[in-house]
């Protein structure tokens, strides 16, 4: 059983084209599916349309959220919900092309535990999105250690015991693939196609670029670090050390000072730095303490993949 | 009592307390006119030997009343808690201990409750001190500026609510003001509606002054908790990166006049505050990242999204 799910919102143009063009790229595959639309709030028609759709198709479920929640929740909702063996996402604007599917479904079943779809001929506009998402796809790749060309692209596919462990919060959707590192998963790409968005507009801005970056030091955090916290802190630490190193040897190097001159402000400069490294140092030996009473392992993720690689 | 409970009352007394028989005969009298199967709680937070007195009494004279005394004082969150525990109506109803609103227009309100998820009164016109309303006023407004939520009087604790409200919604501390709000962000439909304040609602109350700092604390938490409580670092992080960024910029112009202009630089002032804002932009840093650490290591309890319905 295969299910695959939707996030909606403010699109009840493309409800009725999206789930034709589902069912039409799904039934000669001869497979039991499902199909679970996301209505993440939406305040038109959308609801009623998905509604109407899935009385006549039961093979059809929709999740309506209570108000408006964002990407995320809204694939974490869905992904929580999905009852297949393998879960497809996908982006309810028509962007994506539902014909890809087969092809996903057929590097599942090659062993992979998530496959990832990259948009290389984009329809999008070259300054506004195309440029910023190309920077952004390779500092993730080279800050998470996860190359993937494409990050932003919904589809994708996953083997359902093993996303639904994964923790997914807060706008982590684009990292899903850091995220799903953690756990070992073995990660795939495929060209998809894509088409230009047809109804709707969507939004870059400053505002997100900085939510990217933070983001991205969160994920780094966690990925690399979140079951070693000290040694992170350790290193920031260090490098607030060696400043305070550093100054301490200026002011060793200073001439003696003379009547009127004094040497106390880079000698406190020292100090600061020093106290910094101290603070960051304990601030992970209580990350430490965190880690260990809270209940998200990543020793426990690692058994997900473990029966596989033997 | 064998009749299933569609309306529950729960009244939470804390110190500001009018004469219970009184109280509870206007409140019983409205909540009658409802037409519905009710009953009531009160909820005594810490021990109030002049209130449980008059209970008994009540108690004695054959109504049916249910007390719940809390040992200590553990705050109107914590009493209402309890209470939404020992009750099985579909509808609760809290209400003060004090008249706040006139009681005749309490069977309007839970009326009004049909379409809606809770109903919250407002006082309106007010009748009180003109000090009374300009504090009302500013800090309800300083709670829609931060929350975006249309709410006037969050002072007023008359309110209708359905129950699965509270089921999501958690409350603690002093979060219980503010439950309409949150219930509103948790996708809840959340009606104010406008309701004759009582008589009796009519003092100048004066605060201490520790209690006007820990409502300004209030409104901090609650943006923290609405904003940023899945994502800390994005609220620590502009913090953070704001002042290490003053900072950085400060070192760099010193160590430019140090290198070009031959400006010394380890004695100047300046260089202190430069490094004094680096320190404390890193330390801002380092806690958004612990709160991560603490997001992420909890984030199986965090469900993000409130489901309405699923078909099928």
């Amino acid at each position: 059983m295969n299910a695959r799910r939707v996030p909606l919102y403010n699109e009840y143009e493309c409800v009725e084209r999206m789930y034709k063009a589902l069912v039409n790229a799904l039934d000669p595959l001869n497979l039991d599916f499902e199909i679970i639309f996301v209505d993440d709030g939406s305040v038109d028609d959308t609801y009623k349309i998905a509604r109407t759709l899935s009385v006549a198709d039961p093979r059809l479920r929709v999740i309506k959220f209570r108000r408006n929640y964002g990407q995320t929740p809204a694939m974490a909702a869905g992904i929580d919900n999905a009852r297949g063996k393998v879960l497809v996402t996908m982006d309810g604007d028509l962007q994506n092309d539902p014909t890809d599917i087969p092809r996903f479904l057929s590097k599942i079943n090659e062993g992979f535990d998530i496959v990832v779809g990259w948009r290389h001929k984009r329809q999008d506009k070259l300054v506004s999105r195309k440029i910023p998402s190309k920077i952004a796809n390779w500092i993730i790749g080279k800050v998470t250690g996860v190359p993937v060309k494409d990050n932003g692209c919904s589809l994708k596919a996953y083997r359902r015991e093993l996303i639904q462990k994964i923790p997914l919060y807060s706008d982590m959707h684009r990292f899903i693939p850091a995220m799903a590192s953690l756990s070992g998963a073995r990660i795939a790409e495929i060209k998809v196609k894509h088409h230009s968005r047809v109804f709707g507009e969507s939004k870059y801005g400053l505002w997100r670029i900085y939510k990217v970056l933070i983001d991205l030091l969160s994920i780094k955090t966690i990925v690399s670090f979140a079951s070693r916290p000290l040694i992170w802190f350790g290193i920031l630490s260090s490098i607030a050390m060696g400043a305070s190193l550093l100054a301490f040897i200026y002011w060793l190097m200073m001439p003696v000072p003379g009547p009127t001159e004094s040497l106390m402000v880079i000698m406190g400069v020292s100090m600061l730095y020093g106290c910094l490294g101290l603070f960051l140092l304990l601030s992970g030996v209580l990350c430490e303490l965190i880690y260990k009473t809270g209940d998200n392992k990543i020793e426990d993720l690692s058994k997900l993949t473990i029966e596989r690689q033997s | 009592m064998s009749s299933k409970i569609d309306l529950s009352v729960i009244i939470p007394v804390t110190e500001r307390h009018d004469d219970m028989e009184e109280l509870y005969r206007e409140y019983k009298s409205a909540v009658e006119k409802t037409g519905r199967v009710f009953e009531f709680l009160f909820v005594l937070d810490g021990p109030f030997p002049d209130v449980e007195n008059q209970l008994n009494a009540l108690k004695e004279n054959g109504e049916v009343l249910k007390v719940i005394k809390l040992a200590k004082w553990f705050g109107e969150a914590t009493a209402l808690k309890i209470g939404f525990e020992n009750t099985s109506g579909e509808l609760i109803m809290t209400l003060p201990a004090y008249q706040q609103v006139d009681s005749s227009e309490l069977s309007r309100l839970v009326n009004l409750i049909e379409n809606q998820d809770m109903i919250i009164a407002r006082r309106w016109p007010r009748k009180d001190s003109a000090f009374n309303r300009l504090q009302s006023r500013v800090f309800n407004f300083l709670m829609r500026v931060q929350t975006g939520v249309e709410l006037h009087d969050l002072g007023c604790s008359v309110r209708v609510l359905r129950r699965k409200v509270i089921n999501e919604v958690q409350i603690y501390g002093d979060l219980h003001r503010f439950l309409p709000v949150l219930a509103n962000r948790y996708g809840f439909k959340v009606h104010e509606e406008k309701t004759a304040q009582s008589n009796k609602d009519v003092f100048q109350r004066v605060y201490s002054s520790g209690l006007y700092v820990r409502r300004l604390f209030d409104i901090l938490s609650v943006m923290f908790l609405i904003k940023f409580t899945k994502k800390p670092l994005r609220f620590f992080g502009l913090l953070g990166m704001g002042t290490i960024f003053l900072g950085g910029i400060l070192t760099a112009y010193l160590v430019m006049e140090r290198l070009f202009f031959d400006i010394s630089l380890a004695d100047r002032p300046a260089l202190m505050i430069s490094s004094l804002f680096v320190v404390l932009g890193a330390q801002i840093l380092a806690i958004g990242l612990i709160g991560e650490i603490v997001i992420f290591t909890h984030s199986k309890d965090l469900k993000e999204y409130t489901i309405e319905e699923i078909i099928n």
